[in-house]
């Protein structure tokens, strides 16, 4: 027991906790809306299985580099790989991405407390209570994340399909219909969208280095990849059967909406909102302190330092850029651009190296 | 038994630093000589009898030295005394006449005191210890060593039940302050040649004995050194109550939550032993520690195992309900009726409103009142004799709440959160649980009133950020909740029935998993 928190190693359902809260996020609330607007059939369904598929396959990619360096972090073997310049430079890439990730979670949380539950409170009021917890979760390493993620997940699931399904009185299968009406096009443009909800397995490329057992990684993306595609596939059938398409696309957060268009009498709560928004913050504070501590780990291997001042050393960093879209659509724009950004960065790239390692390796035994 | 030998010997070596060289450290074997450096050393103290005699009617001078009231007044004349002056019989005098004119203390230990514990030693410094612990210093004569013999009559009192934990079924004997009658209530408990009783010795200056005990074939070792680590390290004058042991050996001194859980009752202690864990047992005070603490043991009692696990595992349920609203209830009302009317149910919230009505304070403001008017009323209920404190409680509970609400200072709706809040709080098992789960409560409270149910959910994720962080001896205290320990959960939230529960806690990494085949 002493040595295992010693090494700071995660078991394999542990990982996968991490890499289920990491993904569920701010898709939850937005998901809808993004893909029913780039959809516009009632199809988004199919777009966000997609979705998950092309999680699942960068997934992957992600694992099966990061086990051909057991023990190493990417920040440590990608200067091994490509060189000690052209290393460093990909890790504050990656390092510029959680940090401005971690940004974004803080905010949209600022945003939508401020919207729904604190009218009138200042942003940075929000802010800075919630960048200080995670501050103070994540500056005693990996071992205490995990366990805080273990605490929120079963919580998660709980309440989340108690609230989700307390919208089966308003859904209507019809809103669903007709499957495929439109051909496949607008699905396939959709996965652009919904890809985005799930840019999440490049934290597997910290992740690995940090399992007792790394043979066991591809099943973790599996797992971690495949409840929240679950997650997300209710979500929407939930949202577009109980609002319809055409709805769906013009509220900023429509699940917040859907559990909002109906009441239950005779229970003690009559809306169940506050349930919804209870399980999203702790989720956008996983993200948060996951991304938050990914990018410190990589800022200590770039300056070959201990983690922990560099926790500190970033969260003015976070907090500035968290501040720095002016309004909801800056934000969400933000959150495009970062989309966009991890497509090359761990779509493109991850692939790039995996096959250079291939390459390298090949040459390698050949010579001997 | 070594460890202890090594631990008095440094405390010891400590002690000649102290003192100047006036004492001579080792007996001469000349009895005056002797005599006279042992009074000087305690002979001043009022309670410290001198008694000098020769041995069975022979030239042999001889005295003995004991305290008044520590030692057992009767086991010495009778036993000591009497044998001791009683002319001897031929037999003895004809064997003696082989050491000339003097007996031999061996003789007098292997022949002629018919008690059990005898011990020789040879400092002064030892003699002192020995006596003021109760024993008694028999100095004979031209005998370069003393012989110490147990006489230790430790003040007792009567096996009776603990009055901090009561139980409705369960054996009806608690500790007392008296540690060789808690070992053996322990020993007591099932043969088990298995059960080790590890002796150590704590206190600078006032030393005290102090038992470490465990199943042998079931703890971890590893545990075991970090207990005797931790133990060494205690470096304190003295140690007045087990409660300065927890203090010393926990975790994290910042933390709310207990790290190191107290128990009165030998049963619990049997338990938890049994489960891998390890007790700490003090002389002086009948409260037994056990550690390491895991999450799962603040919301257990003795009796959800004694009774059918149908009722045991709802009654642990329950009690995880009333830690939440002991955790969480006033501030969720302040987040809701201060931030949030618009989540509650219209009627309710009409309700709940127009009682407040007149209220002159925000709701933070009327929470923190009543709050701490209860808090108050525990406190000083706590402190007076029983009957007075009852009254206490009726007054203040009923005239006081009574009179707050029809002055319009405070609503009613306030006065039933804060009093079903103060009861839930009391059906935690521990009390020392229950104390950090209401003063917690207050931290709540606070961020219920700046950020409304944000404040609370961060508060929420507050605590649990230190609780995943904090360790009890090694072993996550959050466990086996998380890390996710799925074959430890049946002991968790409901306690599975007899039969299901065959593994010890992993939790524990026990050398012997199976508790039952």
């Amino acid at each position: 027991m002493i040595s295992l928190q010693a090494k700071n190693q995660l078991t394999a359902s542990q990982t996968a906790v991490i890499l289920t809260n990491y993904t569920l996020a701010v898709g939850i609330l937005t998901l809808p809306r993004a893909a029913a607007q780039e959809v516009q059939t009632p199809d988004i369904w199919i777009t966000v299985l997609l979705g998950g598929c092309v999680s699942l396959v960068a997934g992957v990619i992600h694992v099966k580099l990061s086990q051909q360096y057991p023990g190493k972090n990417f920040y440590e073997y990608s200067q091994n790989l490509v060189g000690k310049v052209l290393g460093s430079l990909l890790s504050i890439f990656v390092i510029v991405y959680f940090l401005t990730l971690s940004a974004f979670e803080a905010r949209t949380v600022a945003e939508v407390a401020g919207f729904f539950l604190l009218d009138g409170t200042p942003t940075w009021a929000i802010l800075m209570p919630f960048m200080a917890i995670g501050l103070y979760l994540i500056n005693s390493g990996i071992n205490p994340i995990a366990r805080l993620f273990e605490i929120i997940f079963p919580l998660t699931i709980i309440l989340f399909l108690l609230v989700i399904f307390m919208s089966v009185g308003i859904f209507e299968l019809n809103n669903l219909r007709p499957v495929l009406g439109s051909g496949i096009m607008p699905v396939l443009k959709g996965i652009k969208t919904t890809a985005l909800a799930f840019t999440a397995a490049e934290i597997m490329v910290v992740l690995v280095a940090f399992m007792e057992k790394p043979e066991k990684a591809i099943k973790v993306v599996l797992v971690g990849v495949g409840i929240p595609t679950l997650f997300y596939l209710i979500t929407v059938v939930m949202v577009v059967g109980g609002l319809s398409i055409e709805v769906a696309q013009t509220y900023t957060w429509p699940t917040i909406s859907l559990i909002q268009s109906f009441e239950i009498t005779g229970l003690i709560f009559e809306r169940f909102e506050s349930f919804l928004l209870i399980i999203w913050i702790m989720q956008i504070f996983a993200t948060f302190t996951i991304s938050f501590y990914a990018a410190s780990l990589g800022l200590s291997h770039l300056f070959k330092r201990e983690t922990k001042p560099m926790i500190y050393l970033l969260i003015p960093f976070i907090y500035i850029v968290a501040m720095m879209p002016k309004n909801i659509n800056e934000l969400f724009k933000l959150g495009d651009i970062l989309g966009y950004f991890a497509y090359i960065l761990f779509g493109l790239f991850p692939l790039l190296l995996l096959i250079g390692s291939w390459v390298k390796e090949g040459r390698h035994e050949t010579k001997q | 038994m070594r460890r202890w030998k090594l631990n008095r010997k440094r405390s010891l070596e400590k002690n000649e630093n102290q003192k100047t060289e006036e004492i001579s450290e080792y007996f001469t074997g000349e009895f005056s000589k002797d005599l006279e450096a042992i009074k000087q050393e305690i002979g001043h103290n009022y309670d410290v009898r001198f008694h000098e005699f020769n041995l069975g009617s022979t030239d042999t001078r001889a005295a003995i030295i004991f305290i008044e009231g520590l030692s057992d007044r009767q086991l010495i004349d009778r036993h000591i005394l009497k044998t001791l002056i009683q002319p001897f019989s031929e037999n003895t005098k004809r064997s003696s006449a082989r050491n000339k004119d003097y007996f031999s203390q061996d003789y007098i230990k292997n022949h002629i005191l018919s008690i059990s514990e005898v011990k020789e030693i040879e400092t002064l410094q030892e003699l002192v210890t020995n006596v003021l612990m109760g024993q008694v210093a028999l100095l004979v004569d031209r005998a370069s060593t003393v012989l110490i013999l147990g006489t230790t009559k430790g003040k007792t009192r009567k096996l009776t039940e603990p009055p901090s934990e009561e139980s409705i079924r369960g054996p009806r004997i608690g500790f007392t302050e008296k540690l060789s009658d808690n070992s053996a209530l322990l020993r007591s408990s099932g043969k088990n040649e298995k059960l080790t009783l590890e002796k150590y010795e704590v206190g600078e200056r006032s030393r005290k004995d102090l038992v470490v005990a465990y199943i042998e074939d079931i703890v971890d070792p590893q545990l075991v050194k970090e207990v005797d680590k931790r133990i060494q390290k205690i470096d304190i004058d003295n140690v007045v109550e087990s409660g300065f042991v927890e203090q010393l050996i926990e975790d994290d001194y910042l933390s709310p939550f207990p790290q190191v859980q107290n128990t009165e009752r030998p049963d619990r202690v049997m338990s938890a032993l049994m489960e891998g864990r390890v007790a700490i047992l003090l002389d002086g005070t009948p409260f037994a520690l056990i550690v390491p603490v895991t999450f799962s043991m603040m919301f257990q009692a003795p009796e959800d195992y004694y009774e059918r696990w149908i009722p045991g595992s709802l009654v642990r349920l329950l009690r995880f309900f009333a830690a939440f609203i002991s955790l969480f209830g006033p501030s969720l009302y302040i987040a809701f009726i201060s931030f949030h009317q618009g989540l509650i149910p219209t009627d309710l919230a009409i309700t709940v409103l127009a009682s407040r009505d007149g209220v002159p304070f925000p709701s933070i403001i009327e929470a923190l009142i009543m709050e701490i008017a209860i808090e108050i009323l525990r406190e000083a209920g706590l402190r007076l004799p029983s009957p007075i404190g009852q009254t206490i409680g009726i007054v203040g509970a009923l005239i006081v709440g009574e009179a707050a609400v029809q002055a319009g200072i405070v609503s009613p709706m306030m006065v039933i959160v804060v009093a079903i809040t103060a009861i839930s709080s009391f059906t935690i098992p521990q009390y020392s649980v229950g104390i950090s789960l209401r003063f917690l409560r207050f931290g709540s409270m606070i961020f219920a009133a700046i950020l409304g149910l944000y404040g609370v959910i961060l508060f929420f994720l507050f605590l649990c950020s230190h609780f995943v962080k904090l360790q009890s001896f090694g072993v996550p205290f959050a466990s086996p909740f998380v890390p996710y320990r799925i074959s430890d959960w049946k002991d968790l939230f409901i306690r599975m029935p007899l039969k299901m529960m065959k593994r010890r806690p992993k939790m524990l990494h026990p050398k012997d998993q199976v508790r039952k085949k």
